[in-house]
């Protein structure tokens, strides 16, 4: 781990219309580390992930990505520059095959030539074998699972420095949770900073490294995701 | 009696090609944004006109039709930056989810009073593009035929290969499909929004500047003719669903064809004929030529 965050988030408050649905949240992300966001439906995580990726704006607080604030750069150079943040429902273009939406990512990440994008497809078909069975199929006929599979894959084309993702386990079978997670931690011990928004608190906290529950728009608990996991009863208790 | 037919089989197809060229702006601008431009057919109408003057000028046609689409281009580029984008910014809240008809329309309207400035309201005869006179014929398989048609259709079809090739297989094409689907997931992709949308409204200008460049020595062209040529593009567009880069080559071949066949029985009302069967088509199948499960057909 990196002694310098690679994400750092100080003390944000931000407002959907006139309601203030995050207040003073702060936490940070290292390279080769996993963070977990946890909280229950409503508590502001999403809005979390779309004021670090610039979607919204905070209305008062700071994010600094790579050492630089983000406040002035547009979410899609933010992602160019790798910042990645797979949202919610994983958002793969149903219309486009499997293949095409796993160039759009190599293509922004300027993987122009053809030899580096194979050997990137190549290293995502070994993740997830059934990318390549499906390759040539519309996104849009893969299963749930498969698709979350496609979207992290995607994002992972994109060359992140940090991947944020948005409840990747909604709606899926747990075994494939379970693959997903397994996924994030490996890619975070390759050395990558993730953070990874959920509501699943046990089986979030079974990958991660260190953890924050939010409740009501505060981070109402911190700490390593063995002490949180340790102290289960806590954790629900906020989860509500 | 079967001479006379494929020669009206060949007007036809040639006229379909223009409705498909004009109705493929629609469909992009559309797919990519959920709106029109309803001065589509205007854009067409002004890109007649400029290629007619240049080419009676005496500018070589390569060089006009350069200009023209130099010219269409901007005009794309003005219409999303000072018509479209700005309404964005009100939102639903400002009463503006269809304020877009008003103000392309208004557009069109404003086209059509300054064409009328320049080149007043009579009707205008452009030279040809590809032949010495506009009658001019060649004989294929003992059936004489304008040339400047089945240019058309040739130069047309190669149009539409490009626009094919633009959309399925570039980068910029997957973009669009990206940004139709959802700007904001489009965006977390790294790619930017915005000047895909301006890219789109350009090449939707284009498409309708080239169909003016083409359809100039076909017809008489007069500073009214756009909306005629937007109702039969929009028509042309419903036969596709709107979201079916097929259909609506099938829908404007069909168009085309119905149209040169229907004014051969009526030349009083032959225009008339096939905009009742579109909306006869519509009644029965409202989502086009394809259901919405099969949108993607290619």
């Amino acid at each position: 781990m990196s002694s310098t965050p690679l994400l750092q988030v100080d003390a944000i408050d931000a407002s959907i219309g006139v309601i203030n649905i995050l207040h003073g949240v702060s936490l940070s992300v290292s390279s080769g580390e996993l963070v977990t966001v946890i909280g229950a439906n409503g508590a502001g995580k999403t809005t979390l992930l779309r004021v670090i990726s610039n979607l919204l704006k905070p209305s008062v607080g700071l994010v600094q990505f790579d050492g630089a604030p983000t406040t002035a750069v547009e979410a899609h150079r933010l992602a160019r520059r790798g910042l990645i943040h797979v949202p919610q429902g994983r958002q793969i273009v149903p219309t486009l095959s499997v293949l095409d939406n796993l160039i759009i990512g190599a293509e922004r990440s300027e993987i122009v030539d053809s030899e580096t994008l194979v050997e990137n497809l190549e290293r995502e078909y070994s993740r997830f074998p059934v990318l390549r069975e499906r390759k040539d199929l519309a996104a849009g006929s893969l299963s749930g699972g498969e698709q979350q599979m496609l979207a992290v894959s995607r994002a992972l084309m994109m060359r992140p420095k940090l991947l944020m993702l948005d409840e990747p386990s909604l709606g899926l079978a747990p075994q494939i949770v379970k693959t997903i997670l397994n996924a994030l931690r490996q890619l975070a011990d390759e050395g990558l900073a993730v953070l990874l928004v959920e509501q699943v608190a046990m089986a979030a906290l079974s990958v991660a490294d260190n953890a924050h529950v939010l409740r009501n728009g505060e981070i109402a608990l911190s700490g390593t995701a063995s002490e949180l996991r340790r102290d289960k009863a806590l954790v629900e208790s906020y989860l509500g | 009696m079967l001479d006379t037919y494929l020669q009206i089989l060949v007007s036809g197809l040639a006229m379909g090609a223009i409705y498909t060229l004009t109705a493929k702006g629609l469909f992009i601008a559309h797919l990519a944004t959920h709106k029109l431009n309803f001065g589509q057919g205007d854009f067409l109408m002004v890109g007649a006109f400029l290629s007619m003057s240049l080419i009676i000028a005496g500018i070589p046609v390569l060089l006009a039709a350069l200009l023209v689409l130099i010219a269409l281009g901007l005009l794309g580029w003005g219409l999303e930056r000072l018509v479209i984008r700005p309404l964005d910014r009100f939102g639903i809240s400002g009463g503006s989810t269809y304020s877009w008809i008003l103000t392309t329309a208004g557009v069109a309207l404003i086209l059509q009073n300054i064409a009328e400035l320049v080149w007043g309201k009579s009707s205008h005869y452009s030279p040809p593009l590809f032949s010495e006179g506009r009658d001019n014929v060649i004989e294929i398989a003992g059936i004489n035929m304008f040339v400047e048609e089945i240019l058309v259709i040739g130069f047309a079809a190669v149009v539409v290969a490009f626009f094919y090739y633009m959309l399925f297989r570039t980068r910029w094409g997957r973009a669009v499909y990206t940004v139709a689907f959802n700007p904001e997931a489009a965006m977390l992709l790294g790619i930017n929004v915005r000047r895909t949308v301006v890219l789109v409204f350009v090449l939707a200008s284009l498409l309708a500047g080239i169909s003016g460049i083409l359809v100039g020595p076909l017809i008489t062209i007069h500073p009214h003719i756009g909306l005629m040529f937007t109702i039969k593009a929009l028509a042309v567009a419903a036969i596709g669903g709107f979201s079916n880069p097929l259909g609506i080559l099938i829908g404007g071949v069909l168009f085309g064809v119905a149209e040169a066949f229907s004014n051969y029985y009526d030349s009083a009302f032959g225009d008339l004929y096939p905009l009742i069967f579109v909306l006869v088509f519509l009644v029965f199948r409202p989502s086009g030529l394809f259901s919405e499960a099969q949108a993607d057909v290619r």
